[in-house]
This record gives structure tokens, sequence and C-alpha cells, in this order.
């Protein structure tokens, strides 16, 4: 009973830890369609942000739980609390679809 | 007066820039992320604690404390005033405590780096009281889990000239489950070796555990944690339960 129960713990935190929520920014993002102009420089610290700051409050959703078209009402509705100025709200959304469409 | 004026219009004059300054998973052990910079946030804590060993008693504490993100790693938190209300045989009533400054510095994010790591340091001050405190915060996200623990070094001295001191190690672990980005549950465990006279001739060992609750919403958080000791020490608390209430400004 024991070693079922470690064995099921082991499988949930082993699945929770192959789930990357902050995949390393890559050229090939940078590059994806993202119908507004960004560089590295601006996914990487959107990046930064999205795991510092968001973590503040609450775990991080894998960024395909909501949609390219639903991510920056959302950013927008926590960017207060979580004292984003709007270039890092920016930074944020645009790593986030960044990321969306690198992995389409 | 002029004071309370002047401090209405410092209030007043930052407002429109304070926002939140971050949610609590967890009653008694910290995490790792500061607060953003810039952010304004007021806590205030209750913690009702039952002690049946050798006698029975009842105390409610209070803390109400004022949390302010200054960098994107460093966080200082200043302790407006800690109280409680006592009730026992020998004496009950309302006892003002101390008053604290706390300071977090972040090193490593708990989502990017293999570890999040935090360096902590409290200096607290009252009548006939002083207390040096300082904690190592680590903590890993897996997903929705939070795995938090800390460890804890503090000091104390106490009554006229200072001249009693008492030291303390603790280690805290905690486990909370997001089920919602508004709602979470998890469990902490806190294990404290006291000693007397910075000595350990006594051997005193405590254990606690209990179930923690976080609802989060808008500007405000609430998290409660109920523990029981899980040992047999005398004039510790048999029962205690935490609740924080924090609001952004």
């Amino acid at each position: 009973m024991k070693t079922s129960i470690l064995f099921v713990l082991a499988c949930v935190l082993a699945s929770c830890q192959l789930t990357n929520y902050v995949p390393p920014v890559t050229s090939q993002m940078a590059t994806a369609r993202t119908g507004q102009s960004v560089n590295l420089a601006m996914l990487h610290e959107g990046r930064t942000l999205f795991a510092h700051r968001c973590i503040e409050c609450h775990t991080l959703p894998v960024v395909w739980r909501y949609s390219s078209k639903d991510w920056p009402d959302i950013v927008d509705s926590m960017s207060q609390r979580a004292s984003l100025k709007p270039a890092e709200r920016e930074a944020i959304i645009a790593y986030i679809i960044a990321v969306r469409l690198a992995e389409h | 007066m002029k004071a309370v004026l002047y401090t209405g219009i410092f209030v007043a004059a930052i407002l429109p820039g304070l926002s939140f300054g971050g949610a609590r998973h967890f009653g008694f052990i910290y995490e790792a992320p500061t607060s953003a910079p810039g952010s304004f946030e007021l806590e205030n804590w209750v913690t009702w604690s039952r002690t049946t060993n050798p006698q029975h008693s009842d105390q409610v504490a209070f803390r109400h404390e004022i949390e302010i993100g200054i960098t994107d790693r460093l966080q200082a938190s200043i302790y407006l005033a800690d109280w409680f209300y006592k009730n026992d045989p020998a004496k009950s009533g309302f006892t003002y405590s101390d008053s604290a400054l706390e300071l977090i510095y972040n090193l490593t994010n708990p989502v990017i780096d293999p570890i999040g790591l935090s360096l902590y340091q409290e200096y607290r001050g009252g009548n006939r009281f002083f207390e040096w405190e300082s904690k190592l915060i680590a903590q890993k996200n897996l997903g929705p889990l939070i795995l938090a623990y800390n460890a804890t070094v503090e000091a104390v001295w106490e009554a006229k000239g200072l001249t009693d001191h008492e030291g303390e190690f603790q280690q805290a672990v905690g486990a909370s489950y997001e089920i919602s980005p508004r709602f979470s549950v998890g469990i902490e465990l806190l294990h404290e070796f006291v000693f007397p006279k910075w000595q350990d001739e006594e051997k005193i060992r405590n254990v606690f555990i209990g179930p923690n609750v976080a609802v989060r919403h808008g500007n405000w958080f609430v998290t409660v944690t109920a523990l029981a000791q899980a040992t047999d020490t005398s004039e510790e608390a048999d029962f205690q339960v935490r609740t924080i209430f924090g609001v952004g400004l």
C-alpha cells in the first residue's frame, strides 16, 4: 500500500516537473508571427517577469491553458496587482504568445 | 496631531502608485518570492493558541504588518505592533509585546532555477525584550504544487538588563496545492529545538503539524493554518490556529 502511494506521488511530481511552465526563449520565438514587433531582449524580459511577478500570488499556468486572444486580458486584469509597468505587461504578453506560436 | 496629518498626506500622495504585495499560501512558513517593487500591503495576523499542560490557558496574538516591495529582489516589512490577549488562572489581559523590522532578499527563482532561495533577517524589540532571527527560505514550484522549507535560527534576550537569553532552531516544511488560481490547500510541519540559556540540557523538542487553506481574490488574500502539537511538551500550545488577512493598499 505504502509503495503504491509513493509510486503515485512520484508520478505526480514527475509529471509536474516534466511540464516546462516557462520555456526558455529561442530565436525561433522572435521570428514567429506575433502581429507585433518583438526582439529577443523583450522576450527574455517577459520570461523573467512572468516567472517572478506572477508567482507572488499564484503558481504559473501552462501557457496553452488560455488562447492567444485571452492572454492579454488575463495579464491586464492582474497587472496593477503585480506592479507591472505598461512595457513590462507588453513583454509578458509577447513572451507568452511567442511560446504558444513556437509550439504550434 | 501634525504627525497624523503628515501621515495622511503621505499616504494620499503615494496611494495611486501602490499595489498588492503578494499572497501567502502558508501560515507558518515563508515563501521565496519577494514583493514587486513599489508594492505596499497591510497584513493582519491573528493566532489563537490553547495550552493545557501544566494548566489551561488561551492566548490570542495579533500582528499588524506593512510589507513593502523595494526592488525586484528585496522586500521590507514593518511589524507595527505585536500584542496579545491572554486568559489563564494567574493573569488575564492585553499586553503589547514588540515591534519589528524584517528584510527578505531573494536569490533564486523557484520556477526557473532548480530551487528558489531567499534570505530573511528580522530584528524585534519591545519592553525588556530583543530578538534576532535569521532564516533560509527554500521553495520549489512544481506546476500547481508549492514545496517550501524554512530553516530558522533565533536568539532572544529579555528581562531587566536583557540578562535572560534563549535560542531556538526551527525547521518548517510545507506543501500547498493550488486547486484554482484563487484557492489552495496544503499541510505544514514545524520542528523546533529550544535552547534555554542557549544550552541544550533540557532537550526540548516540539513538533507541530496541520493543514492550511488559502483564498485570494483581487487585492486581498486570507490564509488559515491549524496546527496540533505532535509532541508532549509542557507550556507549549497543544493547538494553534493562525489567520493572515492581507490587502493591497
